[in-house]
């Protein structure tokens, strides 16, 4: 097999050469240079709009570059489409998976290349058992994929992929909905797909996981290589480093102290919700930020949903500033003073089609709102602006539309949103997920100027160095319970990750 | 997504492509103006414009709903039926101003009930009102008898016929509907709530939008909009009749999405439904000036309406790329 060989020889198998790509006026990539050695993991780091993605997606052919050359073994080749890209060997396991969930795993790796006779499908099992057999890539063939977990959707994903004799995959920040004992199993599975020759480009976020899985490294800046070489050479700060193109001191704002005696804002008593979570007692002070840590799946987020009235409790009593609180829905939250930055920003927070002005100003447009029911522009205005410019959104204007902007400064209108009005408490659920780091900066500022400004905030994030930075105390969850608290000021890792695992199974 | 497409700033507040229906609006009137000798004069523009003066009144309505994320094909059996229940008032009563609130009464039952099913129950919208539509054009036929019903009094059709300005009754009435509903729509917290539905459900709601309430209302609307069509359809034609006949809101339909309404919620606006019906009611007059065979013009008729949809599509996709 072709890729064997091509493992031996640690020639380039694609280098890209002065490829230049522009979005509108945008410049996404700059005359870039790229050499992705065969059979290696090849990552590509950056911050959100650095050009990261848009180089994965010209190798596998799903865009076409505006200017350069792509060489394929040495030879030029003008990858025109991902079925082009495909025809060679290339293939891309995106951040949305395209599978079909309602078929079995079989169905889904081999959907397009089902060997036949005449109309009548093949079964595949002996066919699959050889994949596994020589990727090491364990899946129950018959599972159907809509009820799997995204984990194992993506190494559906990459047999498919594996199914087409693909020499080279592209994967698009593949950990970015993984739980970190998955992002664990993706980083086995990305090695073993090296060893066995295949070349790997890995788009990501994580400096850690980029360190553990990649052979080479590239880094871009603004469209630009900034460098690109072995992984050894690389540190998490050399790393930071290059990415931001300065060095950064702190990754989190001073914690402000908090006045021992300030209210208890919220106080929730044996607040459950059955299949869950259950007998959750909390109390969140005012200009306290506490941290709700824990595994994904442990409850986080349903909690904060019940506390916003998103979902409804099914046993348990809340109080907000001394007085009875039980939310019905998350228009009788905000009227309490409750404010929540949802998890997703896609799917639950951004009107996407929607002006910035519109998204920031929707959960407290009474304030505009005329007797008759017209929106007064001008105040509108004067407060979308007011807010936006304290949320620090940059290179965006009011008037622009959501999808024009990028992820962290979506992730910023949906803070600047709560300014409008005055919220008591803030929840905010997994507050910086899919935002650069520059932008993840200016969001724990912001939640550290709130908390000092008497508010009271509830995070929960999946991002340890978050938990512990930002909190004055940490709550932290398993299988629907809380299963302890920790002073934010001495937490370590290792605590807190305790908690949330659990004693070491016998 | 690609987060480096959606990098920076890229303000292209006016893309010309965003109005595509406006240029062709423009260059089909043009084109009709130059090819006939009939088409600028007075007579058939006003003309044209009565005849579109139901269709717009309905389709106003439809607009809101379409962008609050549903569809409703229940509009045809609601015009239907006011047209029944306005004619019957008026022979009992005589009185206009209670035949025409007949009328737009039915229909915001109707739609009242289109809401409640849609909203509450969460059964699809499109499924919803076509089972609705089927209960409304029994309704109409147990209402009129299974026959036509004849207004007597001759001079209840001034409501839609009388003039003022030149102009018929119904232009105005369907002036002042557009309007309303272009209100509504853009200035309005009730229209901001509707766009925040129909683009994110889920958002909207995390956003403390009572979206059940907006959807429910969007219904309601458009139930009294297709009643009052139905009021100044019996006005018209001093008849009203029953039948199962879905023509109607398919006419409105393609209106609304001709002028570029977004079938799947979010996206459009009431100026656009005006445009996409001056473009197909401007077709049709042409085609009728020169004297193409009607079977010729639904040919033509269904390739403008892909090519419109399809050219809507291609510029939405290269925008989001």
């Amino acid at each position: 097999m072709g890729r064997i060989v091509l493992a031996r020889a640690p020639q380039p198998h694609i280098e890209l050469r002065g490829v230049t790509k522009r979005f509108g006026g945008t410049v996404a990539l700059d005359d870039v240079d790229i050499t992705l050695r065969a059979g290696g993991v090849h990552a590509l780091v950056g911050e959100n709009g650095a050009g990261k993605s848009t180089a994965g997606k010209i190798v596998a052919g799903v865009l076409t570059p505006d200017a350069g050359r792509l060489l394929l073994n040495g030879a030029e080749v003008a990858l025109r489409s991902p079925r082009a890209a495909l025809d060679r060997g290339i293939t891309m396991v995106a951040q949305e998976l395209s599978l079909v969930p309602s078929r079995s795993v079989v169905d889904n790796v081999f959907l397009g290349i089902e060997s036949h006779s005449g109309p009548f499908v093949r079964a595949a099992a002996e066919r699959f058992a050889d994949l596994v057999a020589e990727f090491g890539i364990e899946l129950e063939p018959e599972a159907i994929v809509g009820r799997l977990p995204v984990a194992d959707q993506q190494k559906v994903e990459i047999l498919r992929a594996l199914a087409r004799r693909a020499e080279l995959i592209v994967m698009d920040e593949p950990t970015a909905r993984l739980t970190t004992e998955q992002a664990v199993a993706l980083r086995r599975t990305v090695r073993l797909l090296a060893e066995r020759g295949v070349t790997v480009v890995y788009v990501s976020h994580f400096l850690d996981e980029v360190l553990a899985v990649a052979d080479d490294v590239t880094i871009l800046r603004d469209g630009r290589v900034v460098r690109s070489g072995p992984a050894t050479g690389e540190t998490r700060a050399s790393l930071i480093q290059g990415i931001v193109g300065r060095e950064i001191h702190a990754a989190f704002p001073r914690r402000r102290p908090r006045a021992p005696s300030a209210p208890v804002v919220l106080a929730a008593n044996g607040l459950s919700r059955e299949g869950f979570f259950g007998d959750v007692n909390l109390e969140v002070r005012a200009g306290e930020i506490v941290t709700l840590a824990g595994l994904v799946g442990s409850g986080r987020s349903e909690v904060l949903h019940c506390i916003f009235g998103a979902d409804r409790a099914t046993a348990g009593t809340m109080t907000l500033d001394g007085e009875s609180y039980a939310p019905r829905s998350p228009r009788q939250a905000i009227r309490r003073g409750v404010a929540m930055v949802p998890e997703s920003r896609k799917t639950q927070g951004l009107l996407p089609q929607r002006s910035v002005r519109e998204n920031v100003t929707l959960p407290h447009l009474g304030r505009f709102t005329t007797v008759a029911g017209f929106v007064r522009s001008t105040g509108e205005q004067n407060a979308a602006g007011r807010v936006t410019g304290a949320v620090g959104l940059t290179g965006a204007t009011i008037s622009s539309t959501m999808t024009e902007l990028s992820g962290g400064n979506q992730q910023k209108s949906l803070f600047a949103r709560w300014l409008v009005g005055r919220a008591r408490l803030f929840l905010a659920d997994e507050p910086t997920r899919g935002v650069d780091v520059g932008a993840k900066r200016g969001i724990y500022d912001l939640l550290v100027d709130l908390a000092a400004e008497g508010m009271a905030v509830l995070v929960v994030s999946s991002e340890l160095e978050e938990v512990l930075g930002l909190a004055h105390r940490i709550l932290v969850m398993r299988s629907g319970r809380l299963v302890g608290e920790v002073d934010g000021t001495t937490a370590s890792r290792t605590e807190v990750m305790e908690l949330a695992f659990g004693p070491a199974a016998a | 997504m690609s987060p480096m497409a959606l990098s920076a700033s890229r303000r292209r507040r006016l893309r010309p492509a965003d109005y595509g229906i406006v240029w062709v609006t423009v260059a089909l009137f043009i084109l009709l103006s130059r090819t006939s000798d009939v088409f600028l004069t007075a007579v058939n523009l006003r003309n044209v414009l009565d005849q579109q003066a139901l269709l717009l009144i309905a389709g106003s309505a439809l607009t809101l709903t379409l962008i609050s994320g549903h569809f409703d094909i229940s509009v045809s059996a609601s015009h239907i039926n006011a047209a029944i229940v306005t004619a019957l008032i008026v022979n009992q009563s005589g009185s206009a101003v209670a035949a025409i609130a007949g009328g737009i009464a039915i229909g915001a039952a109707f739609g009242l009930l289109n809401g409640l099913v849609v909203a509450w129950v969460r059964i699809n919208s499109f499924i919803a009102t076509l089972a609705t539509s089927f209960v409304f054009y029994g309704v109409g036929f147990l209402l009129s008898d299974r026959s036509i019903i004849r207004i007597a009094d001759r001079g209840f059709s001034e409501v839609a016929r009388g003039r003022s300005a030149g102009v018929t009754n119904a232009t105005w009435i369907a002036v002042a509907v557009v309007v309303l509903f272009w209100l509504l729509l853009q200035r309005t917290r009730f229209g901001r709530h509707v766009f925040a539905a129909g683009g994110n459900r889920e958002a909207a709601r995390l956003a403390g939008v009572r979206v059940e309430g907006i959807v429910l209302t969007s219904f309601l609307l458009t139930g009294a909009a297709a009643g009052l069509s139905g009021a100044l359809l019996a006005s018209r034609t001093l008849t009203a009749q029953p039948s199962d006949d879905f023509s109607f809101v398919f006419a409105v339909l393609t209106a609304v999405i001709v002028g570029g309404t977004s079938i799947s919620g979010g996206e459009g606006a009431v100026w656009r439904t005006v445009f996409g019906a001056f473009f197909t009611a401007f077709m049709v007059n042409g085609f009728n000036l020169h004297q193409i065979d009607p079977i010729v013009q639904r040919l033509i008729q269904g390739s403008v309406i892909l090519v419109a949809v399809a050219a809507d599509n291609w510029t939405r996709r290269r925008r989001s790329a």
